[in-house]
């Protein structure tokens, strides 16, 4: 049986119960890189420009501790996700993740290149392609589609519900997302006075536990709930960002819509905006939500910036300052 | 209407010439310095890229200047750059200024039209045929020029001869007021530039093809003026960007710029499979073209964090490689020193005068083995 090894990093977040699903039906065996750790991340960035995203240099560190683990490795191709008349996109990385995994990292198995451009490009038409590199029959390739597709609405149905991803994974596949669970509690009853503090950042930056240090459950101590972006409706996402001038990036879309949906609704205590150090459309969105977004009578608003050298003290600093302005904020109410 | 716009290396010619005819007062900001640069980067949000910076810079000046409209184009692009003046504006309006906004965007071109409806001459559409006639005339001249000037200048007997007349070439073309002034102020800059002084060399000049991101590459205040720099150091430069290019891409209508995009697309597609917003294709098909060409080297440009070039980045040394060409690549960002960067300059000219003698004199890259 061919073993393909997915790394745990980037659209991992978003897809993976459907891919996995998808290479099983076809015949693979599916290994999943590790949870994050500072030798990966050490490897990825010594294979990695200076000057790429933090969540690029972990793929390439995931990717590599494969190396010995799977006869293949599955890279998407993320390229468009929103079908629709207007131009959108993802990041000009996500659509050239396999050009440069082939440009900088050597010795690497095979790769398996799975591309999703939805605007141009049926799923189906990808998956056929994948198909025929593993050799496996047309039927049921379409069977595997067909059940991952299933799989999938599943995975985001729980995502809906509020279930950070490897929880909701756990709940989707059979065998989970193939990791020790290490699902933060998000009970936060047994603090007197717990707040909401809505987290908006990319899955692959939030919940990376090694690089976030812990967000989630570090806010949870504090007394404060984590609401993730991932249960925020697409249509309450397209209401929001109707109101602003157009993006064409689509997951930056998501972050402007989530933030503007967080930072209107009176229940939510504070916003967390998580980017990643040197990356691109971040530094833009960031910008628009804090200047075009957020209105006075918004609930706090801050940034926090992740990269490979910020360390646990740092964050846990940040994190800690921010629920002592809200609660003081919220005292003087 | 006093307006202004943020530099990219001659563009303002033109582009003034534009304004100006739509009877806009133009308000041209200095050249970009480092001064332009910091007081960019102060405002601006740290990750950005570099040229976001250097053009915010450029707004406060010329707001300090007196400027009451900002122009920019937007929304065209994949990359950041689409969003450039949308936040830019932006910052400056919640820094306390208040100007008005000409966003040039594909969606909204009626409104940018009509824009000037007060300040044209006359009838508004024909004011637009004549400040278009102008512009494109002046963006020829300019282009002429430089090229010129690249060719002469690793010649020159004097150095900075080229350069001189280069700029008083240029003026003369920013002061031309009608296309007939342009045509002669053209012949002019080019004849000055013909007379500049050579001097016999044994050898003909090292050839370069620089390339990488629009700004990097056009923007002399970005790269610490590259071109000039090699030029004096007796090293040919072909920029595989323009200024020229850059204005009649968008308008697809000169027929040899919008082949060669697609030429470029083709060649690059087996190491970049798709689109990436910016200008990859260029870079990745122009290091193709160098080492066919039989350049001695590449020098890629690109600000610190740049997506497209940052991709390039990771692939050039497989073509480097496969077709045994040197590259170059220098990451700018406004902490860039200018030693740093002549340092390497010179070692990569020595690396290529070696090259070149180890191949015993000039050869093309087939003839040389790769690696
Ligand atoms: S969106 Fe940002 S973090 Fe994600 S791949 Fe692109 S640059 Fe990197
Ligand atoms: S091409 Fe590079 S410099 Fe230009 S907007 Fe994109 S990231 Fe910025």
């Amino acid at each position: 049986m061919v073993k393909v090894g997915v790394p745990r990093a980037l659209s991992y977040y978003r897809y993976f119960p459907m891919w996995k699903t998808m290479l099983e039906g076809m015949g693979a065996q599916v290994v999943v890189s590790e949870p994050t750790g500072r030798v990966l991340l050490e490897e990825g960035v010594r294979h990695c420009l200076d000057d790429i995203c933090v969540p690029v240099k972990l793929f390439f560190g995931h990717a590599l501790s494969l190396k010995d683990k799977a006869d293949a490795i599955f890279v998407s191709r993320v390229v468009s996700v929103e079908k629709g008349d207007s131009d959108t996109y993802t990041c000009p990385k996500l659509i050239g993740l396999p050009d440069m995994v082939k440009g900088s990292l050597d010795g690497l198995p095979p790769m398996l290149e799975f591309v999703m451009d939805v605007q141009n490009r049926s799923l189906k038409a990808s998956v056929k392609s994948l198909a025929a590199t593993l050799g496996v029959p047309p039927s049921s390739a379409k069977n595997a589609f067909e059940s991952s597709l299933e799989v999938q609405a599943r995975y985001e149905s729980e995502l809906l519900r509020g279930l950070a991803p490897g929880a909701a994974m756990s709940k989707v596949l059979p065998d989970g997302n193939g990791s020790r669970g290490s699902e933060e509690a998000r009970d936060t009853s047994f603090h007197r006075d717990p707040l909401s503090i809505a987290l908006v950042g990319h899955d692959y930056l939030v919940h990376d536990s090694f690089i976030s240090h812990d967000l989630p459950s570090r806010l949870n101590k504090l007394g404060a709930k984590a609401v993730l972006m991932s249960e925020v409706p697409d249509s309450v996402i397209e209401k929001e960002t109707a109101r602003y001038p157009e993006i064409s990036w689509s997951y930056e879309k998501e972050l402007l819509g989530a933030a503007s949906h967080f930072l209107g609704r009176p229940d939510i205590d504070g916003v967390m905006m998580v980017i990643g150090f040197a990356c691109g459309p971040d530094s833009i969105i960031a910008e628009i939500i804090a200047r075009e977004v957020r209105r006075p009578e918004s609930p706090p608003l801050t940034t926090l910036v992740l990269d490979e050298h910020t360390g646990q003290a740092g964050v846990a600093t940040r994190v800690e300052a921010f629920v002592e302005l809200i609660r003081r904020s919220r005292n003087k109410r | 209407m006093r307006v202004s716009f943020p530099h990219m290396g001659n563009s303002y010619i033109p582009l003034s010439a534009l304004l100006s005819n739509l009877g806009a007062e133009v308000v041209l900001p200095p050249r970009p310095t480092s001064r332009t640069i910091d007081l960019g980067a102060l405002h601006a949000p740290e990750f950005v890229c570099l040229p976001f910076k250097v053009n915010l810079g450029d707004n406060l000046r010329a707001l300090e200047m007196g400027a009451d409209t900002l122009a920019m184009v937007s929304g065209m692009w994949a990359c950041r750059f689409g969003y450039y003046g949308r936040v830019q504006h932006q910052i400056l309006r919640d820094a306390g200024f208040t100007f008005d906004s000409i966003l040039l965007g594909r969606d909204d071109l009626g409104s940018v039209f009509r824009k000037f409806r007060n300040t044209a001459d006359g009838n508004l559409a024909a004011a637009w045929l004549r400040a278009f006639r102008v512009f494109r005339r002046k963006a020829a001249a300019v282009d002429a020029i430089e090229r010129e000037a690249r060719a002469k200048r690793p010649l020159e007997r004097d150095r900075g001869a080229t350069s001189n007349a280069l700029e008083a070439g240029l003026s003369q073309v920013h002061r031309a007021r009608d296309t007939r002034e342009v045509d002669t102020s053209l012949a002019e800059g080019l004849e000055a530039l013909r007379s500049v002084e050579t001097d016999e060399r044994d050898e003909p000049p090292l050839q370069v093809t620089v390339l990488g991101e629009i700004f990097a590459v056009l923007e002399p205040s970005l790269n610490f003026d590259i071109e000039r720099t090699l030029g004096e150091s007796g090293v040919a430069t072909h920029p595989v960007l323009s200024v020229y290019r850059w204005l009649m891409r968008p308008l697809k209508m000169d027929l040899g710029i919008t082949l060669d995009e697609l030429r470029a697309r083709r060649a690059t597609r087996p190491y970049i499979a798709y689109v990436l917003g910016g200008e990859e294709h260029q870079t990745i098909s122009g290091t193709i073209n160098a080492a066919r060409k039989g350049h001695d080297g590449v020098i890629h440009l690109y600000p610190f964090t740049c997506m497209p070039e940052n991709i390039c980045r990771t692939v050039l040394p497989r073509i480097e490689e496969e077709y045994g060409i040197p590259v170059l690549n220098i990451c700018l960002d406004e902490h860039a020193s200018p030693t740093g960067v002549s340092t390497r300059l010179e070692a990569f000219i020595d690396l290529m005068r070696q090259r070149r003698k180890s191949a015993g004199g000039r050869s093309t890259s087939l003839e040389r083995s790769p690696g």
